[in-house]
């Protein structure tokens, strides 16, 4: 009897171990909602499900497959990721070697152009003008790689220059219009007036940090392009006379410069900007929300993003997030194109607002959000996204420049070290991971 | 029957086998075999064998070294004052009479707490605002950058480090030391021994295996730090505290170079199992010296 039971067990344990190993399309009548005839399509997303961004995913989809009753059924699957991203790319990862990968699936904006480039997403199937111009153009520009349309993203992002109205007042600074924004040199000029008005308050006049991961050349290369620099060549395989180029070293000596002259901390310091210690601030829309939510004393505005002395009125303005594309595994291209079209539209969009409070993507939707035609603060940075809105390079590389551009910062704003000799040596390190793509 | 017995046993010890074999063994000599191919985790079809490419490259790239390097720096530091520091507590703790159990699990309790979570907290700690500094303030010292400067980093995050992981090694040192014969003190007594004495002649020899077994795990342990940087500074400043496991971390998963990531996995092995090797032998060998030593006495 005993050896029965020991016998049992073994083999249980054994039957364990391959359980779970296994994934298949499932047919009609397995997966509630799925009916005869109708096509099935696979979508992932890079959350988690109980979150409210996972939530508006669900609802999304859930509405997907009511309008298209009879026609398509989309199964959404969650796979939840870490900060640095880890989790749903090493499955995306894992699937591009095993195969196995979902019709649609979410990518990182700055990530469509490597994607894109090895094969893992496919062009989506063909948009009227009238789709496309429900995008924002930074959406647009976003998910399109060699002029070929990949991704749509439901959320648009951006980053705010806030200031506080009090202390701004106080110090008698007048804050100018969305179109003529401050040059680096008007700038320096008032922090140098703001220094010793901060100093007496124990603060400084500007809060920003160059932290390690995406936030540096995403707040921060908006100063690269204002000056008509660009990071990466347009076909995004050179870095050379980009990377390195005067612009960008401008850009560089300008954080110096504020660095420099103590504008800023150079540890970065907790809630600065948000105790009223610091007039400036660089952060994502979020602020608005964290500001009027929790620090309900800071009387909250948002200026116009400063701009190199030679702007000349191009688009500059941080943009970028996660898009919907289809995969390369995708059978129906047509299919997979209407679930990223509903993903990334009008309705999906206001429920990401409401439930994730992440912008949405297209202008029927923010006209469809009372905040954005209401409060000052949201207006400005919806204007802002739409009239001067710029992505992040296009290169399959993407994750070399990002890192460098933080390296460079860091070392070349805090650290002193020479510019151009980082920028170069930079390059250098980008470049050796352009090889792959350039070598044939 | 005895048969039967082994076949009961494989069926117990099989799972595990299997498991192990697909988890630990087959990924590691796969590792082996990516180290020489340029394996490209977003375009695996494009794989080509480059031999021993990666090899040369990974020594010839300034980051790799540097990081390298970093990570001998922790080990420096991290290995002496967890070591050190687990012994003295240890027998702090044997020592005192009352609240035993108190100290015991107070020093403790940082061990089960999740890295990540210790990490922010320390980040906390040494902020430019922090409760540290404020202390270092109160005592009429200049506040300090402490993680925010490329040449505190390194060591602020080692101490760190040491804080986090030394109740584990008190414990096991505290199990040592209750594991000595009292009769041993007993007798050195009476030979009226020093303390000092004491700990030189029956703590030490007597926790020898003990010290050799944490001496190799604090080592290994400390070339593994990935968790504590990647929170608290991510690698910087200027790459101060940028360790092998996250530069290898880095490559493969953030950069997809799988191939490169792997060639960086082995040679961080390899330089891990010498060194261990070259550990073992130094604390093997004295051992048996004094063993002849003892028994030529006898004779």
């Amino acid at each position: 009897m005993r050896k029965r039971l020991l016998w049992m067990t073994g083999i249980v344990l054994a039957a364990v171990c391959f359980t779970g190993c296994q994934k298949k399309i499932p047919s009609p009548g397995e997966v509630a909602g799925y009916e005869e005839g109708e096509e099935y399509l696979s979508i992932w997303v890079h959350s988690i499900e109980d979150t409210e961004e996972g939530q508006a995913y669900r609802e999304s989809v859930d509405s997907f497959n009511e309008a298209y009753d009879g026609q398509y059924f989309a199964d959404i699957e969650f796979v939840p990721r870490n900060d640095s991203g880890g989790g749903y790319s090493d499955k995306v990862n894992a699937s591009v070697m095993a195969g196995g990968l979902p019709d649609v699936l979410t990518v990182d904006g700055p990530n469509v152009a490597a994607y894109a480039a090895n094969g893992i997403i496919q062009p989506l199937a063909e948009l009227t003008e009238e789709e496309k111009n429900r995008y924002l153009p930074s959406i647009i520009e976003q998910g399109t790689v060699d002029g070929r349309l990949y991704a749509l993203g439901v959320m648009e992002s951006s980053v705010g220059f806030f200031y506080n109205k009090d202390l701004a007042e106080e110090a008698g600074i007048d804050i100018p219009d969305a179109d003529h924004p401050w040059t680096w040199s008007e700038f320096l000029d008032i922090l140098g007036r703001l220094k010793p008005f901060m100093d007496e308050r124990n603060g400084y006049p500007l809060d920003m940090t160059f932290p390690v991961g995406e936030t540096s050349i995403y707040y921060y290369a908006p100063f690269v392009w204002s000056g008509g620099g660009e990071l990466v060549s347009e076909d995004g395989l050179q870095a050379n006379g980009y990377f390195n180029s005067e612009q960008t070293a401008e850009a560089m000596r300008f954080f110096r410069t504020v660095v420099e002259n103590e504008y800023m901390s150079e540890a970065p310091i907790d809630h600065l900007f948000e105790s009223g210690r610091a007039v400036f601030k660089f952060d994502g829309a979020w602020e608005v929300n964290t500001v009027y939510a929790n620090y309900p004393d800071i009387d909250l505005g948002v200026a116009p993003y400063i701009v190199s002395d030679n702007w000349d009125g191009e688009a500059y303005t941080p943009t970028g997030s996660w898009a919907f594309a289809a995969s390369s595994e995708t059978k129906d291209i047509e299919g997979a194109t209407e679930l990223v079209k509903w993903m990334s539209g009008v309705e999906s969009g206001i429920r990401i607002w409401e439930m994730a409070k992440s912008f949405p993507s297209t202008y029927e939707a923010f006209e469809n959000i009372d905040v954005f035609q209401t409060d000052e603060n949201y207006r400005a940075l919806y204007m802002q996204l739409s009239n001067y809105g710029h992505p992040r390079p296009k290169t399959p590389v993407y994750p070399q420049v990002s890192t460098s551009f933080q390296e460079v910062l860091e070392s070349v704003a805090l650290g002193g070290k020479d510019v151009q000799q980082e920028l170069d040596k930079a390059v250098e390190r980008i470049n050796s991971k352009l090889e792959r793509y350039t070598r044939e | 029957m005895r048969k039967k017995n082994s076949i009961i046993g494989m069926a117990f010890f099989g799972p595990a086998l299997v498991l192990l074999t697909i988890f630990l063994f087959l990924p590691m000599l796969l590792t082996f075999g990516f180290s020489f191919t340029d394996y490209f985790a977003l375009n695996p079809e494009l794989t080509h064998f480059v031999g021993l490419e990666n090899y040369m490259d990974i020594f010839k790239d300034d980051l790799f070294v540097q990081s390298f390097f970093n990570t001998v720096k922790f080990v420096v530091i991290i290995v002496p004052l967890q070591c050190g520091g687990a012994l003295l507590l240890a027998l702090a703790i044997n020592r005192s009479a009352h609240c035993k159990k108190y100290f015991k699990v107070a020093f403790f309790i940082p061990v089960v707490m999740s890295l990540a979570v210790v990490s922010t907290l320390w980040m906390q700690i040494y902020s430019p605002e922090g409760i540290l500094n404020t202390l270092l303030m109160k005592a009429g010292i200049d506040a300090q950058p402490f993680i925010y400067s490329a040449d505190q980093a390194l060591p602020s995050i080692a101490i760190m480090s040491v804080w986090q992981g030394v109740g584990y090694q008190m414990i096991i040192f505290l199990g040592g030391l209750q594991n000595i014969n009292p009769a041993l003190y007993e007798a050195a007594e009476m030979d009226h021994a020093s303390g000092w004495q004491k700990f030189k002649d029956i703590t030490l020899p007597e926790l020898k295996p003990l010290c050799v077994f944490v001496f190799i795990t604090v080592t290994i342990g400390a070339f593994r730090m990935l968790v504590q940087p990647m929170v608290m500074t991510g690698g910087g400043p200027d790459h101060s505290t940028y360790t092998i496991v996250y530069d290898i971390y880095e490559t493969g998963t953030v950069n997809w170079e799988m191939g490169l990531a792997s060639t960086m996995a082995i040679v961080f092995t390899v330089f891990v199992v010498i060194l261990t090797i070259i550990q073992n032998i130094l604390t093997k060998d004295r051992e048996g010296r004094k063993y002849v030593h003892k028994e030529a006495k006898t004779d």
